[in-house]
């Protein structure tokens, strides 16, 4: 059985009178059960010459509906103007956008594909899916 | 102007034959936020849903962190998109589990849960929009 944990840290020393400094692990299992996740599509990247619309960047038709996949997408750019617009399903419903060196972390149900649209030229994402059959 | 510092570690030694540790950050462009701990107690979509980012309450963009403090992993709580339809799920987070997600600002989040006042802890971060209040 694979152990995959992830752990994330939230601080700031001066957003609020109180220093905030959070920080939490979670190992990452299977639906309903305490093995852990046991596939990965290991840390990828896409590189995308032209700005891109309603692009696929993970499909749900490779993932099993109705589990407890894990989803990590990165916008490498390191520019704060070039965002990617990260959305789901056919109505390409937003979740919103990730700002050059922005990243995020989800669940993942595996039920509707993840789309991006990008807003530059010349664009990476880097992305990692953790799932279970 | 306010910094948020956001890392993300994501590790396992067995899950390829290859090690996985990946170790990102960010800086997030903040001048609000705080970190909430509260019970959700509806388990059925407009029924008693904890509002977790009212639309238009940050400004450019906002990011929202939420953990799901049940022991129970089969507990779930599911966070969506309230301001698009009542199933316009965003995720569905197992007891101990977390998300980090950017939000669509003009959007508001709700969030339920499977058990009746499952625990969780939330904050968003972002520019605050002084025309909103939470009120």
């Amino acid at each position: 059985m694979a152990t995959t944990t992830a752990t994330i840290t939230i601080s700031s020393s001066d957003l609020t009178g109180d220093a905030l400094s959070l920080s939490t692990t979670a190992t990452l299992t299977k639906a309903n059960s305490a093995s852990g996740l046991d596939q990965t599509t290991g840390v990828a990247r896409k590189f995308f010459a032209s700005a891109q619309a309603n692009t696929t960047l993970i499909a749900a038709a490779d993932y099993t509906a109705g589990k407890a996949h894990k989803v990590y997408i990165k916008n490498t750019s390191t520019s704060n103007s070039e965002f990617v617009k990260v959305e789901l399903g056919a109505s390409n419903l937003s979740l919103g956008f990730l700002y050059g060196g922005d990243f995020m972390f989800i669940p993942y149900d595996g039920e509707n594909d993840i789309d991006i649209d990008t807003s530059d030229v010349n664009m990476t994402v880097e992305f990692l899916v953790i799932y279970e059959a | 102007m306010a910094t948020v510092r956001v890392t993300l570690g994501l590790s396992s030694a067995d899950v390829m034959s290859t090690a996985v540790s990946l170790n990102v950050a960010a800086n997030l462009l903040a001048d609000s936020g705080s970190i909430v701990r509260a019970k959700v107690k509806g388990t059925a979509a407009d029924t008693d849903d904890l509002v977790i980012y009212k639309a238009n309450d940050k400004l450019e963009s906002a990011y929202l962190y939420i953990q799901n403090l049940d022991p129970e992993k089969e507990n779930y709580i599911t966070v969506r998109n309230e301001t698009e339809s009542n199933t316009a799920l965003v995720a569905k987070i197992g007891g101990g589990e977390f998300a980090f997600i950017p939000v669509a600002v003009d959007k508001t989040y709700q969030c339920i849960a499977t058990k009746v006042n499952t625990m969780i802890e939330y904050g968003v971060f972002g520019l605050d929009n002084s025309a909103v209040t939470l009120a």
